[in-house]
């Protein structure tokens, strides 16, 4: 058992500027050709006036911070046996080429159900304006 | 590009088929940065138990997020996404996702889905969006 005195621990801000070649790349890695991640002329004739990142492109940015998580060694996970158990995505702008996203984490769940342990990750992410774009929730399964 | 007035509870989503390749989980792990081994080396995916390597979660649910934009036609409409996996997609699997409205409030609107593989097993449940058209 993951001891629940972790929760509320926190992971520092980490930054990540969004490169549009990054969103092109992420696109079509994952086969969503949307012209608004792809096309620039298409992009800049949009409301929104540039090339934007899909919303699940958070697993990106939010991904040194998620790291940081897993891989602490405090925590001693037990990396061959985790998988993703759920997610969680509150988008509340969006997020476009040339954001520097600062996203930080606080381990919000650590219990048992069923014999398996759960912990889950709370990630906010802001833009340099200040606005908080993303919350998400990443609750992890350590399998036996 | 949808309109409120357009949209009522009970209404399908168009579903979205996603024919996953052999190398997607390479590819995911490319553009994410996600190199868990048990996404990108069946062997390793064996000796822990998973019958190979398996997609990652994530690529999963944003074929769920394409499938709720392809739709509300802009990406900024999607507010929220919720999914539970429950079953792991495997490499050369067929992904098919279909999904109705299930409540509407004013321009607001929320949806669930469901998400299975060629054998009609549910890798994933509880899959849930919200947005605001």
């Amino acid at each position: 058992m993951i001891d629940p005195k972790f929760i509320g621990r926190k992971y520092s801000p980490m930054t990540y500027e969004v490169c549009k070649e990054k969103i092109k790349e992420y696109a079509r890695a994952v086969g969503d050709l949307n012209p608004l991640y792809l096309d620039e002329e298409q992009a800049k004739s949009s409301q929104y006036g540039r090339i934007i990142a899909p919303p699940l492109f958070a697993a990106i940015y939010a991904r040194e911070v998620l790291e940081n998580w897993v891989l602490d060694s405090e925590l001693s996970l037990n990396l061959p046996m985790i998988v993703h158990g759920e997610q969680e995505f509150e988008f509340f702008k969006v997020v476009k080429a040339g954001d520097v996203i600062a996203t930080e984490g606080r381990i919000a769940e650590i219990y048992e159900k069923k014999g398996l342990n759960f912990i889950s990750l709370e990630t906010i992410s802001i833009n340099q304006q200040g606005e908080v774009v993303t919350r998400a929730v990443w609750r992890m399964v350590i399998r036996r | 590009m949808i309109k409120t007035k357009d949209v009522k509870v009970g209404d399908s989503i168009p579903p979205l088929r996603k024919d996953v390749g052999k190398y997607q989980p390479i590819l995911y792990a490319g553009a994410s940065g996600d190199f868990n081994p048990i996404h990108i080396d069946p062997e390793w995916g064996k000796t822990v138990g998973l019958g190979g390597n398996i997609l990652h979660g994530l690529c999963t649910m944003a074929f769920v997020s394409q499938m709720n934009i392809d739709w509300l036609g802009d990406p900024g409409r999607l507010k929220k996404l919720k999914v539970r996996f429950v079953s792991p997609v495997k490499p050369e699997d067929t992904i098919t996702i279909e999904g109705k409205v299930v409540g509407k409030e004013g321009d607001a609107i929320k949806c669930e889905m469901s998400v299975k593989n060629q054998e009609g097993t549910e890798v994933m449940i509880n899959v849930a969006s919200e947005a605001k058209l």
